[in-house]
């Protein structure tokens, strides 16, 4: 008796099971070669050194005119832009790089969050193509801040009160 | 299931209801009525889809492979378990693809960019990739045995990458923050209205799962008895001319 299948040869009929399986042998090869690219990609971005502005010039890596990320938190009234351009200065551990950055860093960057620059050090500032921000994990409400700046303002109207 | 017009029940369209309120409530508590971040502002309400999105995945990739473990040790292997572990896989992949186009749009506006290839990021992506590989070997012909057995093995590998996602942030120095909830800190760091938006999606976003997996399974298992009755016809045909 013979069981193998038919040739399919109405129109509208469905093409024979060899062909099907096409489409998931390419999505399998596809997503292996998707896996070797996202680990290259990952290895190839970790060659650039991730420095602590503390550790420059101190950890090995850290050190000379190679390109490297550093992180750090964006000091207090040092945020200036001029010309297209932002400098500011990166503090961390009470260690502190000047850093130039040719543009906008955008996302919520602003005084006092921490960052991440990539670039590399030139006559001993460092001169950033990219800027990373950094969010930490806390989240706080506006409201809640409002609630306790009106809490501290009543506190201290209490005391000149006394 | 026969003589019955769709894969619902009573029971699931009670729960489908269910979610569709579930969801409409988080909508109006993750848009209306919690506050903006201090440093983030409106941005932060991504999160109420982003972090659930990733949750579920979760759950749909152990069930994957809880599921996968039950049919490969049990005795009777029922193919029910290979079913719920395809429709767990398939959905935990939607979910997985939301997290990481959530998850780049707060990037942009967070970090500054849409893609880094930090730890957290790269994991995620090789997760996604790996489970559409999951859903592709499902799909490469054999008998429903077959596909079973080879995709259970594939899950209960893949399920070792999620502990690798999870605690990227501690093991690399990494762009992406760490957990705000789960931590090694146990230590919750949202406010009020925050943390019960959060938690509202993560049981709504649950409640969808098990909504569409319980569907979902149905097909598959209406797949799979269609495919054995065109077998069946084919055999029947051949009997009938060879006369047997």
């Amino acid at each position: 008796m013979d069981l193998t299948p038919r040739t399919a040869t109405e129109p509208g009929a469905q093409p024979p099971a060899s062909k099907r399986r096409w489409l998931p042998i390419l999505v399998v090869v596809a997503a292996l070669l998707g896996g070797g690219v996202i680990v290259t990609q990952f290895l190839t971005s970790a060659i650039d050194y991730y420095c602590n502005v503390d550790e420059i010039g101190v950890r090995s890596g850290c050190d000379g005119e190679r390109r490297m990320r550093v992180q750090g938190v964006v000091e207090q009234n040092s945020v200036k832009q001029a010309d297209g351009g932002t400098t500011f200065t990166l503090d961390f551990n009470k260690k502190t790089l000047r850093v130039t950055y040719s543009g906008d860093p955008g996302g919520v960057f602003q005084e006092c969050i921490p960052i991440i620059a990539h670039g590399r050090i030139v006559n001993g500032v460092f001169e950033s193509d990219r800027i990373e921000v950094k969010h930490s994990n806390q989240y706080v409400e506006k409201n809640a801040i409002r609630i306790d700046e009106a809490n501290e303002e009543a506190a201290a109207c209490s005391v000149l009160k006394g | 299931m026969a003589g019955q017009s769709s894969t619902g029940t009573s029971a699931t369209r009670r729960l489908g209801i269910l979610v569709i309120l579930m969801l409409a409530a988080l909508a109006l508590c993750g848009l209306w009525f919690s506050a903006e971040d201090v440093v983030q502002g409106s941005t932060v309400r991504i999160m109420y889809i982003h972090v659930p999105s990733i949750w579920t995945a979760y759950i749909a990739f152990g069930l994957t492979a809880l599921c996968s473990g039950v049919y490969l040790s049990g005795k009777n292997r029922s193919l029910a378990w290979d079913r719920v572990a395809g429709a767990a896989g398939e959905i935990g992949v939607l979910f997985v693809a939301v997290s990481l186009v959530t998850g780049s749009m707060w990037g942009r506006l967070t970090w500054g960019t849409y893609w880094v290839w930090d730890a957290r990021l790269t994991s995620t992506a090789f997760l996604f990739i790996t489970y559409v590989g999951y859903l592709a070997v499902r799909q490469l012909g054999g008998t429903h045995r077959q596909r079973a057995r080879r995709s259970s093995v594939l899950a209960l590998l893949a399920i070792l990458e999620i502990p690798l996602v999870h605690f990227s942030v501690t093991l690399w120095r990494s762009l992406h923050q760490e957990a705000s909830v789960a931590n090694p800190n146990a230590k919750v760091e949202l406010d009020g209205l925050m943390l019960f938006s959060l938690f509202l999606g993560l049981v709504a976003f649950t409640m969808l799962f098990v909504w569409l997996v319980l569907h979902r399974q149905r097909v598959m298992m209406l797949e799979d008895a269609f495919s054995d009755r065109g077998l069946d016809v084919a055999i029947t045909a051949r009997r009938n001319e060879a006369g047997v």
